[in-house]
């Protein structure tokens, strides 16, 4: 059996290279066609996410398993994209290097976001895709049936993906859902149109968040921004009257000083009264002074280094981590591949015993015919002795294969035994 | 078995909630674990059970209900409740500290009851029928409703901590949950708004309780006065919510917070005044502990003697009626007569 992974991810290629070879989600179907016409009896599967490309591929026979060469040349031609613009970003594995890296990936131990959850569900969606697409075939199904095992494992037996680590989600997850018990019934106004606030919008609109304001210096940024939330644009010009509005406020404009002092404050906290406003400052500079902070006790203003802080501190923490789901990939890694090999070994096996057994029962039938007088008492026992000695044979070459098995399919082993043994397949 | 659940002591799950508590207090430092959880739960339903089997076993042993027999297991009857409340909430979930902000209060209810007396409530105890259901109602909304206190205070807790951690950019501890300050403002003026009508209930039936039967209540009694006046707080709080508009969350959590420590303080404090033979405060609703030989009879049975601590300080009283709580349901009675 012949696993491989050919692929290249965040570690070795920049993000021009990855979104050139990625697969959208309209055009795997098409993919999946050309590959099994490219690579018939070959299973695959491919995995496709911003982060990375790989193609996995499992085949029977060592001999007609793509070679990386063969998988480059189809992501070229595919793609269209000239094979030296990326050949030395590709990277390839083979057999159990295979399995560990899988058994990484999905249990986020090589995401860019140690312990993200997104990819287990990338994962999947990659291994269903396949399997739709009839790509992939028993070695991969259990391959990635594994693999999302393992994730599993890893995020129940390890602290791996607790504690948020990107600015937006703690802003949200943190705090913004420690103030309010919902987002649906919250004015939510953008100042700016950056892709910070784009991503704290994000977190707020699957929290929820329904009423989405966007201002903006300029009013075509701040269009397509609401475009894509579903909000809509309010003038700058008015933009105190939006504050006084607004539940939750998101500001990365990009000003060289703050836009918001206390000064211009208060008079909003007078017309609101003592609402609660949580207020996201992502620029930086800040956008809003600190000391607004101290206007009144629902007034909570978060800054880019309040937020930046616990997410350096969860992701150390995380990556404490680290070690404990490695050793569990390990394990998992080792478990994997020795039922793998059994599995690779297992007819070789059964047709080496069926042999012996045609054999045995042969004789004794041939030794039966001719001491006709022996009971039924003597003959059990000669069937037994004739089993015994035949198990007492098997045992040796077996135990070797078996040992042979756990470093990987013992190939040369099992050419050796069809020849001694006269195995045929 | 049975008789293992009779032998129960206060002691007994007091033990077990300051375990709950100290592997409460531990989320803060270790985070969240499933040992400990399971520990933690471990103990509080054997606490529990034992809390249960404890108060069943006294009203056995009464023939009252433990709302009723003696201020001891009143308050008993209050932290069971609130006991209740806590394990609820950690079965449903988990990742929720409320035992932090909960147990100690279970703790000081448990320990003061420690200080009253436990013997039968002598003005309660021989009347049956109208005054015994009456009594019943009264002691029930009573409890109902400074559980509702209680729940304000502790949600009062909750908010404080968690808008001070929020002020102050404090990411939340693993498995140290609390909910949002919105939903905790909106619960804890759940609380009060449940909570005072209920000891508006629990007052005015003890008002009528006391002026039914023979014997009136005296508006001089302390118990009545300090009732009264948490009463007159807690109104004073339930109007102050109706009547403020846009009431902030910490402005309801203060005067929760404010108000359910003061009743918590003046319950507690008059329990302790009135409850135990150092301060020496005469009440209608509780008895000291006198030493005194009290008849335990059966209805089927010839009375026998046993001694036991028993009730009550008027004993200037020439007739006191045999004690039938059950009558017609040919349970044990008690004679309180002082035998001579």
């Amino acid at each position: 059996m012949n696993l491989q992974v050919v692929y290249c991810n965040y570690h070795t290629a920049d993000l021009n290279v990855r979104e050139r070879l990625a697969f959208p989600a309209d055009r795997l179907g098409e993919a999946y066609s050309q590959l099994r016409a490219n690579f018939p009896n070959t299973e695959l599967v491919v995995l496709s996410t911003c982060n990375r490309v790989e193609l996995y591929a499992a085949q029977e026979n060592p001999s007609q398993a793509p070679t990386h060469q063969q998988l480059a040349q189809f992501l070229s031609e595919f793609h269209k994209v000239p094979i030296n613009d990326f050949f030395n970003d590709l990277l390839e594995q083979t057999g159990p290097d295979v399995v560990r890296h899988l058994f990484q990936v999905a249990a986020s131990v090589d995401s860019m976001v140690l312990g993200e959850p997104q990819i287990v569900a990338q994962v999947r969606e990659a291994y269903r895709l396949a399997t739709e697409n009839q790509a992939s075939g028993p070695v991969t199904n259990a391959l990635f049936e594994r693999a999302l095992n393992v994730s599993k494992r890893v995020r129940t037996e390890t602290s791996l993906a607790e504690g948020r680590v990107s600015i937006a989600s703690v802003a949200v997850g943190d705090f913004g859902k420690s103030i309010f018990d919902r987002f649906d019934d919250k004015v939510v106004l953008i100042l700016g149109a950056g892709q910070m606030a784009e991503e704290a919008l994000r977190y707020l609109a699957d929290e929820g968040a329904r009423e989405i304001l966007v201002a903006n210096r300029n009013p075509d940024r701040a269009q397509n921004l609401a475009h894509d939330f579903g909000g809509r644009v309010v003038a700058w010009e008015q933009l105190d009257e939006w504050m006084a509005a607004a539940d939750v406020i998101v500001s990365t404009t990009g000003a060289d000083r703050p836009i918001v002092d206390v000064r211009r404050f208060r008079p909003i906290r007078e017309v609101t009264g003592e609402k609660t406003v949580f207020i996201l400052d992502l620029g930086a500079p800040r956008d809003f002074d600190p000391a607004i902070r101290d206007l009144d006790e629902n007034v909570f203003l978060y800054s880019i280094d309040d937020l930046q802080e616990i997410c350096d501190r969860n992701r150390k923490a995380r990556q404490r981590e680290v070690e404990k789901a490695l050793a569990i990939i390990e394990q998992e890694t080792d478990a994997f591949m020795a039922a793998l090999s059994h599995r690779a070994t297992g007819p070789i096996i059964k047709r080496l015993r069926e042999q012996w057994e045609e054999v045995s029962i042969t004789e004794t039938k041939r030794l039966f015919d001719k001491l006709p007088h022996l009971d039924a008492r003597d003959r059990a026992e000669i069937e037994k002795t004739i089993e015994r000695m035949v198990n007492k044979l098997l045992h040796p070459p077996l135990e070797a294969l078996r040992d042979e098995a756990r470093e990987g399919t013992p190939h040369g082993l099992m050419d050796a035994l069809r020849r001694l043994f006269g195995i045929r397949d | 078995m049975l008789s293992f659940l009779g032998r129960v002591e206060v002691f007994c799950f007091l033990a077990s909630y300051l375990i709950v508590f100290g592997l409460e207090l531990s989320r803060l430092l270790l985070g969240r674990s499933q040992v400990s959880r399971a520990v933690r739960v471990f103990f509080a339903v054997a606490g529990f059970i034992a809390h249960t089997a404890y108060l069943l076993a006294r009203a056995t042993e009464t023939n009252l209900p433990p709302l009723l027999s003696s201020t001891r297991d009143w308050m008993l009857v209050l932290a069971w409740l609130l006991v209740l409340c806590y394990l609820a909430l950690t079965l449903w979930k988990p990742d929720l500290a409320v035992g932090v902000f909960l147990l100690p209060l279970v703790l000081i209810v448990i320990s003061t009851g420690y200080l009253v007396s436990s013997d039968v409530n002598p003005q309660l105890a021989p009347v049956a029928g109208f005054r015994r259901s009456l009594g019943m109602i009264h002691a029930t909304f009573l409890v109902l409703g400074i559980l509702g206190v209680v729940v304000g205070f502790v949600l009062a807790m909750m908010f404080l901590y968690q808008q001070r951690r929020l002020k102050q950019h404090q990411s939340l501890q693993e498995g140290f949950g609390l909910p949002n300050l919105e939903k905790l403002a909106r619960l804890n003026r759940a609380a009060v708004m449940v909570a005072v009508p209920l000891l508006t209930l629990g007052f005015v039936t003890g008002v009528w309780l006391g002026l039914e039967g023979d014997e009136r209540i005296r508006f001089s009694d302390p118990i009545v006065i300090g009732n009264g006046i948490v009463w007159l707080g807690m109104a004073a709080v339930f109007v102050r919510l109706l009547t403020t508009r846009k009431a902030t969350g910490k402005h309801v959590a203060s005067l929760t917070l404010w108000a359910g420590g003061f009743l918590l303080l003046t319950l507690i404090g008059l329990q302790i005044l009135t409850g135990t033979e150092l301060f020496n405060l005469e009440t209608w609703h509780t008895t000291l502990p006198v030493e005194q030989d009290f008849k335990f009879a059966s209805p089927a049975e010839p009375a026998h003697h046993q001694r036991v601590s028993g009730p009550h300080r008027q004993t200037d009283r020439t007739e006191i009626p045999r004690l039938s709580w059950l009558a017609g349901r040919g349970s044990s009675f008690i004679d309180l007569r002082p035998q001579r």
